[in-house]
């Protein structure tokens, strides 16, 4: 059960830190809303003195959505009713998994590029603050943590995306190309799906568990001090095919608590009518409620790794 | 008694052969289907009359299937230059239909008379001589009006790889347009086009009476009734389907097919048999469509007159064998997967429309390679009619990882026009009139958006502009009255004309042979407190003083504007602040019109076309104006779209750390 210890260990390590999940919550906050304004003011203009206000104030005015569809650019062709409640994250599940997110408009992947960028700095802050002894957050040290891992978590960044996009992304295509070849000459659509379903699982199983390897390669930079990122990353393989067991349940345990609470998400937010002010700030205060707790799982999981790893007694 | 007179009509037309209309193209066929090599053989017994006004020295035929004889026939040709790639078939993969023989029969003698040497391959619309899907063959003599031939053709057609809605995949053959058929003699010119991308197809009523012989391992669909089976000692079973009154014959064969039939009464004392052939990977759909086929029955025979065939057969297209969403007589294709989700549509909106066909390309027979808004737009009315009737607005609907997930927050109201219609529409309006033959479109979302959506949209505008009593009466009527008779589009023109009690045409002549764009929009609301007056009056200076009490009066204006090309009489609503309302009526002609009021109250807001009769208005948004929008609506889909945007981000951290 080593690895519910160091599950219960890194809650409390996060608790602990509950003032450094608040700041990386506000970045993201703050992120989004750079491109949340310009988004403001596009629906603002479209609803302009038009009733169509109100009757998205409502509920959803498809005939409107058409018309704003049709003459939308850049960041407004995101706008789709499919955003709304369970969409949100089955659009962005799917954009992982299958690696769309190359069909973003230009303006949302730039900024998702320099907040990866963001991520990989924040990162070293993080696990350098749960390193400390007694683990406790102060913004200068985590700012030195950020700054001191910056380049070598880059650089780990940078190999993993071999892995992710290179390796995954590739067969990722291959797989396409096999459902499509094996759709030409398919008796039902059955088969095919399945087989895309299958190959979906796959990749995201393998998205997770490179994800994971690669968070144990920043956790021995941190934990171990280590310098060269390739042994790091060899180091990270090698304590997780040691340790399959903790490092996978840690893991896959983490990985169903976010599911778990977006399925929570889901529904309550379903639940809440969006029809008065009261309404739009009860669920606009609701869903960054979710945002911070799956920030919250970000830190968790790493306070848990960081703890695993520590646990675990290294062979001399 | 009405009740028990229209069941006895209606069984004895069943069980006797009387037919509906003139009989003018007869087919009595004999084919059998070589399962191996794909390949069909037989000869057709085709019995013509020149209905036309005057003679004719040579008859003239499809042959559709040679548009998939090589790559370079006009149905091919045109489809690549619309962007489709085209067909990448091996040898074997092509299909044609090859007339060995064509004999005329004469007289009571039977002798016959060889035609074959006097066959020649026409192409009337492009001169494209490689097609060879039209040829005509002269005769001896000029056929006089009211004459009758008879003509024995021996033949043979090789079923392509699945494409346009026929061929063969994996054992399920779906056999459409695949025989030497006649085309229509309209005042002594041939009506017979060449098979293109964008079009469909046009024929002479008659009894079809076809033999098909097949091994008997294969369930069969077809149009008709089933009149007889019969084993053959070769392993082989004959299928002899019979069906009167109808312009074309098509069938389906395959092992696989699960069948289930009902008798169903649609209307008091009338009953139809229905066929569903159901792929087995559909089981679970078997009810759904069903429903849906018996939905479309009912709700079309209210609207548009009972259905007046004794069979229907629904036939669950097999994957890949691009056969899906097609019509033919009696018998139709609809077109599902497996998972599909009650309320998003689907397979139940494409079944209704198929069958929907049944009445505007079937039984009233317009020429789809000329006006196919007549068919495929009023059929498109019809599933939407059927549809929203029937099951209510459908909802989104998105697949993700391939499963439907439904999005119940947001409805398809009817004015979106079969899911995205006014969409398509928007984006194509101007490019093309609504009336040109099909291949004539500039391009095939030119054909779609105006053939289909347009024309849909049309009808649902006139339906609200004329009112929904007087246009259900209407479209009844045309229904009915041109069962059987080929209507033009001025036919349409004139019972529109008739149950409005007045000439539509400055309406209609608009929308079907033009391409400007509807919209009316609010563009303005003043409301100013009237001014005091200052100056010289009749000689006398006078400085009113500001009228500050409550009682003010306010002078304001609404300004209403025809933002597109098509003039419309249109309503324009005005409501003021203490809820009083103004119902304005502007002829629409002019490019703006002012209404000014003036009284102790402001306008609130105005709205044109309030009743949203103009549902071709290609910009609904601009048709209203408030004083007072709703601030709240910005933010709250501000916010939600912020909760996508904020976990994409955190999806896409993924990939940093």
């Amino acid at each position: 059960m080593k690895f519910w210890i160091n599950f219960l260990k890194g809650f409390r390590l996060t608790a602990k830190t509950a003032r450094m999940v608040l700041l990386l919550f506000i970045i993201n906050l703050t992120f989004a809303l750079v491109l949340a304004v310009p988004m403001y003011y596009s629906l603002k203009d479209s609803f302009g003195n038009s009733l169509v206000g109100e009757r998205m104030a409502k509920g959803f005015d498809t005939l409107w959505w058409h018309e704003y569809r049709d003459q939308s650019e850049g960041i407004e062709k995101t706008f789709t009713p499919f955003i709304i409640g369970k969409g949100a994250i089955l659009n962005n599940l799917e954009m992982l998994v299958q690696m769309k997110f190359f069909e973003l408009p230009p303006i949302i992947l730039v900024f998702g590029l320099v907040y990866i960028l963001f991520h990989t700095f924040l990162a070293g802050g993080i696990l350098s603050t749960f390193n400390k002894d007694p683990p406790r957050f102060a913004l200068r040290s985590f700012s030195e943590g950020a700054g001191r891992y910056f380049f070598r978590f880059i650089l780990v960044v940078l190999v993993s995306w071999l892995f992710f996009f290179g390796l995954l992304g590739s067969l990722n295509q291959w797989f396409n190309s096999i459902v499509n070849k094996v759709a030409e000459n398919a008796f039902s659509e059955i088969t095919p799906f399945y087989l895309s379903l299958l190959f979906n699982i796959f990749i995201f199983v393998f998205l997770l568990l490179f994800r994971m390897i690669f968070d144990y390669s920043r956790i021995t930079i941190v934990a171990d001090g280590e310098r060269n990122i390739l042994r790091a990353i060899a180091n990270a393989f090698e304590f997780v095919i040691k340790n399959p067991g903790s490092t996978l349940s840690l893991f896959y345990t983490v990985f169903a608590v976010n599911v778990v609470v977006t399925l929570i998400y889901i529904l309550i937010k379903s639940l809440i009518p969006q029809t008065n002010a009261w309404g739009v700030l009860f669920a606009f205060i609701f869903q960054q409620m979710f945002i911070f707790a799956v920030v919250w799982i970000r830190c968790w999981l790493y306070a848990s790794q960081l703890e695993l790893y520590k646990f675990i007694p290294k062979e001399i | 008694m009405v009740a028990l007179a229209i069941f006895t009509y209606g069984v004895l037309l069943a069980e006797s052969d009387e037919t509906l209309c003139d009989q003018v193209a007869n087919y009595t066929m004999d084919i059998r289907l070589d399962t191996e090599r794909h390949l069909i053989t037989g000869s057709e017994m085709l019995t013509w009359t020149n209905t036309s006004e005057k003679p004719t020295e040579e008859l003239w035929f499809h042959l559709y299937w040679n548009a998939f004889q090589n790559n370079m026939s006009t149905f091919i040709r045109e489809r690549a230059f619309d962007g489709r790639p085209e067909p990448q078939f091996s040898k074997d993969d092509w299909g044609y239909c090859r007339v060995s023989s064509i004999n005329m029969v004469i007289g009571e003698s039977e002798e016959e008379f060889d035609l074959t040497p006097f066959i020649e391959f026409r192409q009337p619309d492009d001169g494209n001589v490689l097609d060879q899907t039209v040829f005509a063959v002269e005769l001896p003599e000029a056929l006089e009006p009211g004459q009758t031939i008879t003509l024995k053709i021996e033949f043979q057609a090789k079923v392509p790889r699945p494409i346009s809605r026929t061929g063969v995949y994996k054992n399920n053959y779906f056999i459409a347009q695949w025989f030497p058929k006649i085309g229509v003699l309209q005042d002594g010119i041939w009506n017979c086009h060449q098979y293109h991308a964008h079009s469909e197809y046009f024929a002479d009523y008659g009894t079809y009476d076809v033999k098909i012989t097949l091994p008997s391992s294969y369930t069969v669909g077809a149009t008709g009734e089933l009149r007889e089976k019969k084993t053959n000692q070769d392993g082989t079973s004959t299928h002899r389907f019979v069906q009167h009154s109808v312009h074309d014959f098509a069938w389906t064969a395959s092992p696989h097919f699960l069948v289930y039939r009902e008798n169903f009464s649609f209307a008091p004392g009338l009953t139809i048999d229905i066929t569903l052939l159901l792929q087995p990977y559909h089981k679970r759909l078997k009810d759904r469509y069903m429903n849906a086929v018996k939905h479309a029955i009912k709700y079309a025979s209210l609207l548009f007159g009972n259905y007046p065939y004794t069979t229907v057969t629904c036939v669950d297209p097999a994957y890949n064998s691009h056969s899906g969403g097609m019509e033919y007589p009696t018998l139709f294709t609809g077109g599902a997967t497996f998972l599909d989700r009650m309320g998003s549509g689907d397979p139940e909106s494409v079944i209704i429309h198929e069958f929907g066909h049944g009445y505007f390309y079937g039984l009233i027979g317009s020429n789809e390679f000329e006006h196919a808004w007549m068919d495929e737009g009023m059929t498109s009315f019809l599933d939407t009619e059927i549809y929203y009737t029937a099951y209510g607005e459908p909802y989104m609907t998105k697949r993700y990882f391939g499963i439907p997930v439904l999005f119940k927050t947001a409805r398809i109201p009817i004015e979106l026009d079969e899911y995205h219609g006014i969409s398509e529409y928007r984006q194509t309006s101007d490019m093309d009139d609504m009336q040109r033959f099909s291949w004539k479109f500039i391009n095939g979302a030119s054909y779609t958006s105006n053939v289909y959506f347009k024309s849909e949209l049309m009808m649902r505008t006139l339906k609200r502009y004329l009112g929904t009593d007087v246009f259900s009466d209407m479209i009844k009527d045309y229904s009915e009255k041109w069962w059987f008779n080929h209507p033009l589009p001025k036919d349409f023109y004139d019972i529109v004309k008739a149950h409005a009690g007045q000439d539509m045409s400055w309406l209609l002549d608009q929308l079907i042979h033009g391409s400007e764009n509807l919209d009316y929009a609010i563009t303005s609301i003043q409301n100013k407190q009237k001014r005091k007056s200052r100056g010289w009056f009749d000689g006398i200076y006078r400085e009113d003083e500001q009228d500050q009490s409550e009682h003010r009066i306010y002078e304001s204006e609404v300004l209403v504007r025809r933002l597109g090309g098509v003039r419309i009489p249109v309503d324009v609503l005005v409501v003021f602040q203490d809820g009083k309302t103004i119902r304005e009526r502007w002829n629409g002609q002019y490019r703006w019109k002012k209404y000014a009021y003036s009284g102790p109250v402001k306008i609130k807001q105005a709205v044109v076309d309030p009743d949203f009769k103009l549902v071709l208005d290609i910009d609904r948004t601009n048709n209203s104006w408030t004083l007072n929008p709703d601030r709240l609506s910005p933010w709250k889909w501000t916010s939600t779209w912020l909760l996508w945007l904020q976990h994409a981000m955190e999806c896409l951290g993924f990939f940093g750390s």
